[in-house]
């Protein structure tokens, strides 16, 4: 279910990064509406969710994705756009095409902050999927609402350490993909 | 006609480098070659060809990222990179200038032996006027986005169109240019009239030197021996009949590459006035300090 949402984020919010860097105009528009959706509390989105799509994985995942998607791309826009100018003039220069620009200089060379933008969504992910319980979505957010349900303090504990712990575990190892990329695209 | 298919057919370097970080060497050089589809034996052969020819030995430098080069071992990438496709063309903007003044000597020595392998029109843009002097074989000076005189170092020299063009050269500081001015740009081209070649005597050389009107001829004995004789000289000579090559004070010969600064040094030890340029058997003028001194002052 996570890896699933983090995916599908990672493509739609990459894919809609390139739609909005070759029509700019579309940039506001487009952060506007992913900002509303951002200010959606995730429960009550939920609620708009579960009549289209039914309960369980389905609505859990389509919120993670509508709540990452902000993240990721912004960060890829950000990226795309803001490659040093020298870059884009001398590969200009040499002879490359707006296309080959994009996806031999500007994709490469924003994948450091891609990368950060998808931490930033596994953290997101991360919380809805637990939330996800609420909903029928399975996974350990089950248990953490039973404990809240019940007022059983102890198995509260032991699922929200089991989420926080997987939470780091998965922010750490982000965080070493991102450092890598950092410094295989981005070497100084 | 297509800007792109243009580009691809101009080298370009600038003097940001502008190598891209994420790419090998090697990514670098090969990327244009990618791009039009050539196969990958072909590109890299190609590469290792680029590589030594900046000398850069492929086996250590192609597989490591820009950012493990010097500054001047990544403008020499760079210079493969615009190298790649074989354009006719090559556009260098300051490549040069962003370097340490002891690199860029280095540099611009290398470049001038490589442009002599590469044999393709350079158009090389530099704020540095002593660079363009080293480097180039016509000078364009450039003045308010108008382009006032074209011609080699020693015409806009000796020759200024204008007061700005004599002042960018710096022409009241013509001694200094002794230094980049070699023996072709100084000398007096050889009227054939004054050229003896053939083993003639000295009685028809003064014959042939009155009907000329000159006052002074070179004889070539052989390749490696060049003289010089006055026709005051020859006409203190008694025996006619000799042959013209018996006579004659031994000329220092220079090619026309020397610089100015060394043919003056080899003057100075052998205590002569002028010497003779030649470049492959063939006489081409002579230079007399005298005038050449003159002329820069």
């Amino acid at each position: 279910m996570f890896s699933i949402a983090l995916i599908i984020s990672i493509f739609i919010g990459v894919a809609l990064a390139i739609l909005v860097h070759n029509n700019p105009r579309l940039a506001n528009v487009w952060f506007n509406v992913l900002n509303v959706v951002e200010t959606i509390p995730e429960l009550a989105l939920f609620i708009f969710l579960l009549p289209i799509l039914g309960l369980g994985e389905r609505p859990t995942i389509a919120a993670c994705i509508a709540y990452s998607i902000l993240p990721i791309m912004r960060n890829a826009y950000t990226g795309l756009a803001y490659v040093s100018s020298e870059y884009v003039e001398i590969a200009t220069a040499m002879g490359l095409t707006k296309n080959e620009i994009l996806l031999k200089i500007r994709f490469p060379m924003a994948l450091p902050l891609i990368s950060g933008g998808v931490r930033v969504a596994v953290v997101y992910i991360m919380g809805i999927v637990t939330l996800g319980g609420l909903i029928a979505a399975g996974g350990l957010g089950v248990p953490l609402q039973a404990g809240i349900y019940r007022y059983d303090i102890p198995a509260i504990i032991i699922a929200a350490l089991w989420v926080g712990t997987l939470g780091v575990f998965f922010d750490f190892i982000a965080w070493i993909i991102e450092n890598r990329l950092a410094r295989r695209y981005n070497p100084w | 006609m297509d800007p792109v298919s243009l580009r691809r057919r101009i080298g370009y370097v600038i003097q940001q480098i502008g190598l891209f970080p994420h790419m090998t060497v090697k990514e670098n050089i090969g990327l244009i070659p990618r791009l039009e589809k050539w196969k990958d034996e072909d590109i890299s052969l190609r590469i290792e060809e680029l590589l030594t020819l900046v000398a850069l030995p492929p086996d250590l430098f192609s597989s490591r990222y820009p950012n493990q080069l010097s500054g001047g071992q990544q403008q020499r990438v760079g210079l493969a990179r615009a190298l790649v496709m074989d354009p006719p063309l090559l556009l260098m903007d300051e490549p040069f200038g962003a370097l340490d003044p002891l690199l860029r000597m280095q540099l611009q020595n290398e470049f001038l032996s490589i442009k002599t392998k590469l044999d393709k029109t350079i158009v090389f843009v530099t704020h540095d006027i002593e660079e363009s002097f080293i480097l180039a074989d016509r000078i364009g000076v450039m003045h308010a986005g108008k382009m006032i005189q074209i011609g080699t170092p020693s015409e806009l020299l000796f020759e200024p169109e204008n007061e700005i063009v004599s002042k960018i050269i710096g022409s009241e500081n013509k001694f200094k240019a002794i230094r980049f001015l070699q023996a072709k740009d100084v000398m007096i081209p050889l009227n054939n009239n004054c050229l003896i070649e053939n083993e003639i005597s000295c009685k028809e050389t003064i014959e042939k030197m009155i009907s000329n009107k000159i006052e002074m001829c070179i004889i070539k004995k052989s390749n490696k021996e060049i003289a010089q004789v006055s026709l005051i000289e020859l006409l203190n000579i008694m025996e006619l009949d000799r042959s013209i090559s018996d006579f004659g004070n031994k000329l220092l010969i220079v090619s026309p590459d020397d610089t100015l600064s060394s043919i003056i040094l080899l003057l100075k030890t052998s205590k002569d006035s002028m010497a003779v340029v030649m470049e492959k058997e063939k006489i081409l003028g002579i230079v007399r300090i005298n005038s050449v001194l003159l002329n820069l002052l």
